[in-house]
């Protein structure tokens, strides 16, 4: 690829910041290879932290439900607790079993109850301190598939059941893109970025006692998303959907979701706010 | 060294503890310990459908939804002062006797009828729900005719409790 | 040797029903954080509880004991309570009148609450320690009444 190579040339040739020849750049770089004999660091003591895991099989579905010990040198492990959990798949029990995917927070997949707080994995540090273990728990009150992997069926069917996606009546009186001001989209920010890791609802009283009609705090801060998209036009039956006494009203403002959400939210806020609106707005 | 270290926690991990240890760090409710008996089990798990299908949307009813939430926070609002106007009023008012009467009433009533729906879930345990809903009714109409002859035959809430209290 | 069995794709939806009926729940209550959120929510509704249950107690033993000649009027019972020693009165009147500050100041929160203000981790904190101050102080304040 000579023909690459000609223009950097010509760029190194012409900057006038560093006039270095070709013979001081090639010197240069090959100081930096030649490696000194630096002393190698010294091998750190082992730092041991001990894991207790929940562990459950459905091969052996008689067997209860467990807490499974291990330990880990914190030296040769990520900061991270997912970190944790894959050396620990990796080299201790392969039979662990966790949802994982981005390793940064985004997905959503490795919410777990983690040191008493619903949280992200990957997002979570271990603590340092080696004289408590650290207790990893599947999200609470969820049926649980195995060991860590609760079974979201039932949070799916009532996100779907909210309807989130932009509904209208007819389109814009020129036929053109739905415009919206900068005031209007600013009403989205601390809403869209809901990940639908579940923590905040798994984290509530509420949700743990009525989980099958309570829609609990994620799929109603999303309701209330789309109930303040000044694009959709379906408020009123977005309304409809709530006026029962389950769905929204079973929150009593525990606020145990937005002490827990991973990404910094605030479903409880989202809730009163939909509570305002479906007094106020009739 | 890593080798007999690596095989020393495997050994330490194929031994399970036989069970979820009571954690040194969770403590139980400072009061009623009895609180986390009351919360019934919930049951095996039963999904109606796929999980592609929504959750059924109930037929809305305002009375049960925003209309039952507003009348709540109203009677709420209203206690508030009611709690402290008969007391600090000094000789007994028959009228704010009365509001105070039938504010809490209604206050105790919808926080009773709050924990029922908590607690007593209808799909999973439908006559024991249907039994707690029509006890609680029960009750609060014996507490309003109670409460009415107290008023008429005897002191009086406020006074009542304010012989209570120095007694 | 290893056996297969042959299931057809429509016991999919059965067999997975089957498996859901052996699922235990995760553990809630007793791993869950002691945080000030959920505690003092919990407080609020046993205060609630404790403080009608005693209400209800009374008025309904007024209806259903008078006629069988118990006098539950004021008189009588102030009376019998009266006679109680200062120690057992006032671990009474201590936790009573700690349930109602608690649950009252609590309340007025709640209707902060429902305005949409102070319905932040911060301001759930902050207005939750200063409920927690309000009630140690209306608790003095009514026991010396």
């Amino acid at each position: 690829m000579a023909s690459f190579r000609q223009p950097a040339l010509r760029l190194l040739a012409s900057s006038s910041f560093r006039r270095a020849s070709p013979t001081v750049f090639n010197t240069t770089r090959s100081l930096a290879s030649i490696a000194t004999d630096a002393p190698t660091p010294a091998k750190k003591e082992p730092l041991l932290k001990k894991f207790t895991i929940y562990r459950w099989s459905p091969d052996e579905p008689t067997k209860k439900p467990h807490m499974q010990e291990y330990t880990l040198d914190l030296n040769e492990t990520g900061p991270m607790v997912l970190d944790a959990l894959i050396r620990i798949k990796n080299e201790l029990d392969p039979t662990l079993t966790f949802r994982r995917s981005c390793r940064e927070g985004i997905c959503g997949s490795c919410a777990m109850n983690i040191e008493g707080t619903n949280t992200l994995a990957c997002l979570c540090r271990i603590s340092r301190d080696t004289s408590q273990a650290t207790r990893i728990y599947p999200l609470p009150h969820m049926y649980i598939v195995k060991d860590l992997v609760p079974d979201l069926t039932n949070f799916y069917k009532q996100y779907k059941s909210i309807k989130p996606y932009l509904q209208r009546k007819e389109p814009t009186e020129d036929g053109k893109e739905i415009r919206q001001s900068k005031e209007e989209r600013k009403k989205l920010d601390g809403l869209y970025e809901c990940i639908l890791c579940a923590c905040c609802s798994t984290s509530c009283p509420s949700y743990w006692w009525n989980q099958e009609e309570y829609l609990g705090p994620a799929v109603l801060m999303q309701a209330y998303r789309w109930l303040a998209d000044s694009r959709d036009q379906m408020s009123g039956q977005r309304k409809d959907a709530l006026e029962n006494s389950m769905s929204l009203y079973r929150c009593h403002t525990i606020m145990n979701c937005a002490r827990t959400c991973p990404k910094g939210l605030n479903p409880g806020l989202a809730i009163a706010k939909i509570k305002k609106m479906m007094v106020v707005g009739a | 060294m890593a080798s007999t270290f690596r095989s020393t926690t495997r050994l330490l991990a194929s031994r399970p503890t036989s069970a979820i240890r009571l954690l040194p760090h969770t403590r139980v409710a400072a009061f009623h310990a009895s609180q986390r008996q009351q919360i019934l089990p919930p049951g095996p798990q039963v999904v109606q459908g796929t999980v592609n299908d929504p959750v059924p949307i109930p037929t809305p009813n305002a009375a049960h939804g925003s209309y039952h939430w507003a009348f709540e926070r109203l009677i709420a609002l209203g206690m508030v002062p009611l709690c402290v106007a008969p007391f600090a009023a000094g000789t007994a008012n028959p009228a704010l006797d009365a509001a105070l009467g039938t504010a809490l009433v209604l206050h105790s009533h919808i926080g009773f009828d709050a924990c029922v729906t908590d607690y007593f879930p209808k799909r999973q345990y439908p006559k024991l729900r249907s039994f707690m809903v029509w006890l609680l009714r029960g009750a609060t109409v014996t507490v309003a005719v109670g409460l009415f002859s107290f008023q008429t035959n005897d002191v009086g809430l406020t006074e009542g409790v304010k012989k209570m209290w120095k007694a | 040797m290893i056996t297969t069995e042959s299931v057809p794709a429509s016991s999919a939806d059965s067999i997975l029903a089957s498996q859901r009926l052996n699922r235990p729940v995760s553990p809630h209550l007793t791993i869950y954080q002691p945080q000030l959120t959920w505690y003092l929510s919990m407080t609020t509704r046993i205060t609630g509880v404790g403080l009608s249950g005693i209400f209800y107690l009374y008025t309904i033993g007024y209806v259903f004991l008078s006629p069988f000649g118990v006098d539950m009027s004021i008189a009588n019972i102030s009376r019998k309570w009266g006679e109680m020693g200062t120690a057992v009165k006032m671990a009474v009147k201590a936790p009573i009148a700690a349930m109602f500050g608690f649950h009252f100041w609590n309340g007025v929160r709640h209707l902060v609450w429902d305005t949409g203000r102070e319905l932040t981790v911060r301001g759930v904190y902050r207005t939750g320690y200063g409920v927690l101050g309000l009630t140690a102080a209306s608790t003095l304040g009514l026991l010396v009444l």
